[in-house]
């Protein structure tokens, strides 16, 4: 915190998405400043996918559904643009194939082979790990580390985004 | 080597084969294409195939919340330090040490904002549930704490902060006033209020601004002073985030300003809130005709006399409607939703206990001749003036009694100094400190020479309030100063003597509740050591007959405020009451009001 200025800002994206009983899933995803504050936060209505899509994307339909197609939209949506985007559901590392931005694993700790170090990053008091397609990802989020207070607890938003989705499922989408 | 061939073999073998074709009528069937004919058969199913699918992206619909930008506030200067060489460096605090609280488990779950239960927009519920856990907002990221809050004050600051009416009844001494101020803090951080003002008796607005400085060292206050232009204009100017003001100002300067002027608060707190009991009086009627959108009232005794004195707090907090008076079911059932109470039983069990000691003392010979002629002359008056007698006549004789019980006025003795002194030779011996407490100031000043060995400091309504504060900063920093002497009206509430060990009750108040204010100004958060209170009662005298009428009275209010409330059961005695402590009977219908000294002004004399 000792080299953050007051101009210096880093958004951070937080993204979750829970199935609804016979609707389909719905997403969230939260923006907050380094500090975890809520900045802005976009939901989707329940997507639920087809009989033929379900044969043709087989093992890619999930990551199909919750990144591409879930993630992406609310990605869009957003109006303050995150400069990293946090989940973790391995399938939403998808969405880093679709978007510019960081997308990142938060893991309690780090207990991976030693072969996935490189994809790995500790911010705040949580380990990220990174899509493999994308190396370069580490390197950039390790110079912007500084600005995330060392007892962030990052994977805390994500239970924020889940009770808000739930909230929202319980007021609108149960009518 | 081989025979050459014969030319009989020679023949047969050159000779050229030439098939021979037989003719059929195949032949030219066989070179014709062939014409395959087509059948449909019948499948059992029918076929579901898309042969042409291709994936397209599914149009999603998106609900958004923008939170509120909260008001961004200049981090406080460091004070720069010049060296030799010009340069300035700036000066950096070390890390402030969290006070260990005795209650505090590592495995309690972070406190979440929750939405009140009258929020029923999805926006709105959404807000509070996205904010973060308050241990987390407050550790030091965004908002600096200097220590850090008990599990049950994160809880009150939650409540706070989700309410639009609370009554933040909290037993003195637990933290209302950092409960409030974080609250107040993270409102205008997360930008739902901008213009707050607080209403706060006169002598505790000092106190506001150190807690405020202590708490919030960001946050500008400015307080409502100066001459009558002034004042209007720090009222109705917008921009100023907490306003600080009290009592006496507000019921004077709002009533001044005209309608369309009327300044707007998206809070307004007021601190103390029994100072509109009495739902009729000028302040009480100010106070509720203040525009706002959100309504506090903090008190310890939110009943200090009936229980319909909490419908003139719920008035102010808008949640019945004008004038109306509810049961006392009714009551209990608004209380559970609109006041936060915890008692130090509840939440601080590993607290250093108080210790509460009664010294029965008996009165030295001049003393008992002295209190034997009055009473007796007393009641004789009393009773020749018969159907003419009113409760004053009553009390006035009370109150003499009382005051020889302090001291014999014609030849100083005082077996209560004695008890005193006693006391105060070994309290001082050891380092400690004291705390006394009476209703005159005229027995504060009677005091004051004849425990000089102590070094008393004296803090009551005829110091002037500039110089209180010093007065009070002596008292912890000297290690000389060993006990300092308050009125029940001015030092009873809002101050933080909690280095005091020790607390004289020179003599009794009318009113449980403010003794036990006053005890709480040593024995609330922050205490390490158990504090000992005791009360110096006159055996055989009024102070005995007052005591026992008020302990008999003690149970009343629980109904209201619930059961391990144990300090609420505060009643002033009755006028009926007044009289049987002569076995008088009240000559007039007035025999349940409660009479005795007004209610303690924190901001003037009693008595």
């Amino acid at each position: 915190m000792s080299g953050k200025t007051q101009n210096e800002h880093f958004r951070l994206g937080f993204l979750e998405t829970i199935e609804v009983d016979g609707r389909g899933h719905i997403g969230g995803l939260l923006v907050t400043n380094q500090n975890g504050r809520p900045l802005e936060f976009q939901c989707t209505t329940p997507v639920r996918p087809n009989r033929t899509q379900e044969i043709l994307f087989g093992e890619t339909l999930r990551p199909w559904l919750l990144a591409e197609l879930i993630g992406g939209t609310l990605l869009e949506r957003v109006g303050i643009k995150p400069g990293l985007v946090i989940t973790s559901d391995p399938h939403l590392l998808e969405l880093r194939n679709h978007t510019t931005v960081p997308v990142a694993l938060a893991e309690m700790s780090s207990s991976e082979s030693p072969a996935n170090e490189s994809m790995r990053l500790k911010l705040g008091n949580s380990h990220l790990r990174f899509h493999h397609s994308h190396a370069a990802d580490v390197g950039d989020l390790s110079s912007r580390r500084h600005l995330i207070p060392e007892s962030a607890n990052l994977q805390e938003p994500l239970e924020r985004v889940r009770e808000a989705l739930a909230e929202t499922v319980r007021t609108v989408f149960a009518r | 080597m081989g025979m050459p061939l014969s030319e009989a073999e020679q023949t047969v073998d050159d000779r050229p084969v030439r098939p021979e074709l037989v003719q059929t009528g195949f032949n030219p069937a066989l070179a014709r294409r062939p014409i395959p004919e087509t059948q449909p058969i019948p499948l059992d199913f029918p076929l579901d195939f898309v042969p042409s699918w291709t994936p397209r992206r599914i149009p999603i619909k998106c609900i958004g919340l923008t939170l509120p930008e909260g008001l961004e506030f200049q981090p406080p200067r460091q004070p720069a330090v010049q060296t030799t060489d010009g340069t300035q460096l700036a000066k950096i605090a070390p890390p402030k040490k969290l006070v260990e609280a005795p209650d505090r488990d590592s495995a309690k779950p972070p406190t979440r904002l929750r939405p009140p239960p009258d929020a029923l927009s999805l926006q709105d519920r959404l807000f509070y549930l996205l904010q973060p856990p308050l241990e987390s907002w407050l550790a030091g990221q965004e908002l600096i704490m200097p220590f850090e809050p008990f599990s049950y004050q994160y809880e009150g600051i939650a409540w706070l902060f989700s309410s639009q009416a609370a009554l933040l009844a909290d037993e003195m001494g637990l933290g209302k006033t950092m409960q409030t101020i974080t609250a107040i803090r993270l409102l205008l951080r997360s930008g739902q209020a901008r213009r707050i003002v607080l209403i706060c008796p006169k002598p505790l607005i000092p106190n506001w601004q150190r807690e405020f400085r202590t708490w919030a060292e960001e946050l500008p206050v400015v307080t409502v002073e100066g001459n009558g232009a002034r004042r209007r204009m720090l009222w109705t100017m917008p921009g100023i985030p907490i306003l600080i003001a009290n009592y006496e100002l507000m019921a004077r300067d709002i009533a001044e300003i005209p309608d369309e002027e009327q300044p707007k608060f998206d809070l307004l707190v007021l601190d103390e809130a029994q100072r509109i009991k009495n739902r009729d009086s000028n302040t009480a009627q100010t106070a509720r005709s203040i525009r706002r959108r959100r309504s506090w009232a903090l008190t310890g005794t939110p009943i200090e006399n009936r229980p319909d004195e909490l419908s003139a707090l719920f008035e102010f907090l808008e949640v019945i409607p004008k004038n109306s008076s509810p049961d006392i079911k009714q009551l209990s059932k608004l209380a559970k939703k609109f006041i936060l109470r915890r008692t130090k039983d509840l939440v601080m069990k590993d607290m250093p206990p108080r210790i509460d000691r009664d010294a029965e003392l008996e009165l030295t010979d001049a003393q008992e001749a002295a209190y034997r002629i009055a009473e007796k002359e007393g009641v004789i008056q009393l009773n020749d003036l018969g159907d003419s007698i009113t409760v004053q006549h009553v009390f006035e004789l009370v109150l003499r009694l009382k005051q020889i019980a302090n001291f014999d006025p014609l030849t100083g003795e005082s077996a209560k100094l004695e008890r005193l002194m006693a006391d105060m030779e070994e309290i001082s011996a050891s380092g400690g400190k004291a705390i006394l407490f009476s209703q005159w100031t005229k027995t504060i000043d009677w005091l004051e020479p004849r425990l000089r060995a102590f070094n008393p400091l004296v803090y009551h309504g005829g110091v002037p309030l500039k110089q209180r504060e010093p007065i009070l900063a002596k008292f912890k920093q000297d290690p000389n100063a060993h006990i300092l002497l308050m009125s029940y009206g001015t030092g009873a509430v809002g101050l933080n003597l909690q280095f005091a060990g020790y607390v004289f009750l020179f003599d009794r108040w009318w009113n449980p509740a403010i003794e036990d204010q006053a005890v709480n100004r040593a024995h609330r958060i922050g205490v390490k050591n158990p504090v000992i209170v005791t009360r110096f009662i006159s055996r055989n005298t009024i102070e005995e007959k007052i005591d026992r009428v008020l302990r008999e009275k003690r149970e009343l209010f629980e109904a209201v405020l619930g059961d391990g409330d144990n300090n609420n059961r505060s009643l002033s005695l009755t006028a009926s009451e007044i009289f049987g402590l002569f076995e008088l009977k009240a000559r007039h219908r007035d025999g349940a009001r409660a009479i005795g000294p007004k209610p303690v002004p924190p901001d003037s004399e009693a008595a």
